[in-house]
């Protein structure tokens, strides 16, 4: 029995918990430093990706529309102009035709009137002069009020007709204002596209002006460039003749300015893989001169840079007896 | 913190972005790793407790303690002795049931073979899972190596169709398939180490224990013929 509780005993292993939890922590760690590890390789891809040219094009447009602004100030101050200039003419308008209306309308009724009232006191002239003179002066106050009244009717119609009016040319004035406030939006909106329109011209020219100044340069760098190729050809071709020259030991006294070509094909570093007389001077003994001078004149300058290299790779070299 | 995290995502997209069979392999190691990781902190703490057990029970013994007191002792408290003590139980309850007095040859025979029998299972116990460290330590390498090579390959193949190859082509494919490798070699180092030191810990051990019942076996003898 002892024997078989201790055995069990032995199984009982401790801290398999922590164990386990140190190993997780152990994980974690190593996950934190590839995660940093890579942090290292992130930056540089995020310089690069920046975009000089989606930025330029910005810098541009932004200073072109920061100028409306200052054009949307002027506009807003001319129509103030107009509403001061219309409301003048409506002063004028209103006075003159009450003056009209009351001159002509008041003499058509009186006469009818008149025609009335007449007529009656001639038949009661006799019995009682005084009750018709009575009657009479009863009646020319009434008329008189009549008058007045029909007066003060007629300049009340004649006010309302007024109001009528200057309400409709208030309402008109408004509606030309209306109108010329939307002709001066309008205008300012088509000052605007102008002026939008002009910058993205001046843009396209600017753009244009830039593409055609990097269009020349590259040209003109080309042309350099070629100009630099051609001189360095033709420099190191001086060279290399000028080396070979430098090694001809030549044969003394021969008649005349004999001249030996030879053809030399190179390999690059400036070795020389063959030498072919092309061209004899004659003289066996010059010829063979020069052929010694190119095989001693090993290596041969050749220019720094490998793209010129298929220009010397066969060359013709002229030598002349006398220079 | 929101940079971390940008970079986590870019490290996740590093690694969801790679082929089905580099991902699989990932997995592997980390579960690998893992369990790896999980065993050298059991062992250390299993074979440091043994250690200084065995260093306290040693003390104790040569000490002269009375051996029935210090049986009582061992036996009564179970799940708190070392394996030393147990082999001392073992072989000391042997011994005792043989005190009537017959042969002293095969008491202490049989004594021994307790204790050996003792030794053998806490040798067990004590070496148990080493040898899967030893697996990790040399196998996880590999499996890192089988992710990566196939990683390259496949980065490699995509580069077949670009007709102008550059090595950004190849870099985040290679970048990917590394990871296997980084994982894999996360997994086998400490595997490795914790492996060696864990053997030559169970083995000083076992030389200890061995010694200890030699002595222990002395020890009873002279008291059986005395």
């Amino acid at each position: 029995m002892s024997v078989s509780v201790l055995r069990n005993s032995s199984y009982s292993e401790p801290r398999i918990l922590l164990a386990g939890v140190l190993a997780v922590l152990v994980h974690l760690v190593f996950i934190a430093l590839l995660v940093f590890g890579l942090n290292w390789k992130d930056h540089p891809p995020e310089g690069m990706v920046v975009d000089i040219w989606t930025e330029l094009p910005k810098p541009l447009q932004e200073p072109v529309k920061t100028k409306p602004p200052s054009k949307q100030t002027k506009p807003a101050q001319e129509p103030a102009k107009p509403e001061i200039k219309k409301p003048e003419p409506v002063k004028p308008d209103p006075p003159k035709p009450p003056q009209q209306q009351a001159a002509v309308t008041p003499p058509v009724k009186k006469p009818d009137i008149a025609m009335q009232q007449k007529p009656e006191p001639v038949k009661e002239t006799k019995p009682d002069l005084e009750q018709q003179k009575k009657k009479e002066q009863e009646r020319l106050k009434e008329l008189d009020k009549q008058k007045e009244l029909e007066k003060k009717k007629e300049l009340e119609k004649q006010q309302e007709l007024e109001k009528k009016k200057e309400s409709e040319k208030q309402q008109e004035l408004e509606k030309q204002k209306e109108l010329a406030l939307q002709k001066e939006l309008e205008k300012q909106k088509e000052i605007q596209k102008q002026k939008e329109l002009d910058a993205q011209r001046q843009r396209e020219q600017a753009a244009k002006a830039q593409r055609e100044a990097e269009a020349q340069r590259a040209a003109q760098q080309a042309a350099a460039a070629r100009n630099q190729v051609t001189n360095e050809i033709s420099k190191y071709k001086a060279l290399i003749l000028a080396k070979i020259r430098s090694r001809i030991v030549m044969p003394p006294d021969l008649p005349g300015n004999p001249i030996a070509e030879f053809s030399v094909t190179l390999l690059p570093g400036g070795d020389i893989l063959d030498v072919r007389l092309s061209k004899s001077s004659g003289h066996v003994a010059f010829d063979n001169a020069v052929e010694r001078a190119i095989f001693l004149s090993k290596p041969l300058p050749l220019p720094p840079d490998p793209a010129l290299f298929n220009e010397f790779r066969s060359l013709n070299i002229k030598v002349h007896y006398r220079e | 913190m929101s940079t971390t995290v940008t970079q986590d995502m870019s490290f996740l997209h590093l690694i969801s972005s790679a082929s089905v069979l580099v991902q699989l392999v990932m997995l592997i190691l980390v579960l690998i790793s893992f369990f790896s990781w999980w065993y050298i902190f059991r062992k250390l703490f299993v074979i440091r407790n043994e250690i200084k057990k065995t260093d306290d029970f040693e003390d104790v013994f040569w000490r002269g303690v009375d051996l029935h007191a210090l049986h009582q002792r061992i036996t009564s408290a179970r799940y708190d002795s070392g394996s030393l003590e147990r082999i001392f139980a073992a072989g000391f309850g042997e011994f005792n049931k043989h005190s009537t007095g017959s042969d002293l040859d095969a008491i202490m025979e049989s004594t021994r073979r307790a204790m050996r029998a003792t030794y053998q299972r806490e040798m067990d116990y004590l070496e148990s899972h080493l040898s899967f460290l030893a697996t990790v330590g040399s196998v996880s390498p590999y499996i890192g190596l089988l992710g990566t090579v196939w990683g390259i390959m496949n980065s490699f193949r995509s580069l077949s169709s670009v007709t102008q190859a550059t090595i950004a082509h190849v870099a985040p494919g290679i970048a990917e398939a590394l990871i296997a490798t980084a994982m894999g070699l996360f997994a086998a180092i400490p595997a490795v180490v914790a492996y060696n030191r864990y053997a030559s810990n169970t083995d000083q051990l076992a030389t200890r224990f061995e010694s200890f019942m030699e002595e222990l076996s002395n020890v009873l003898q002279r008291r059986a013929a005395g």
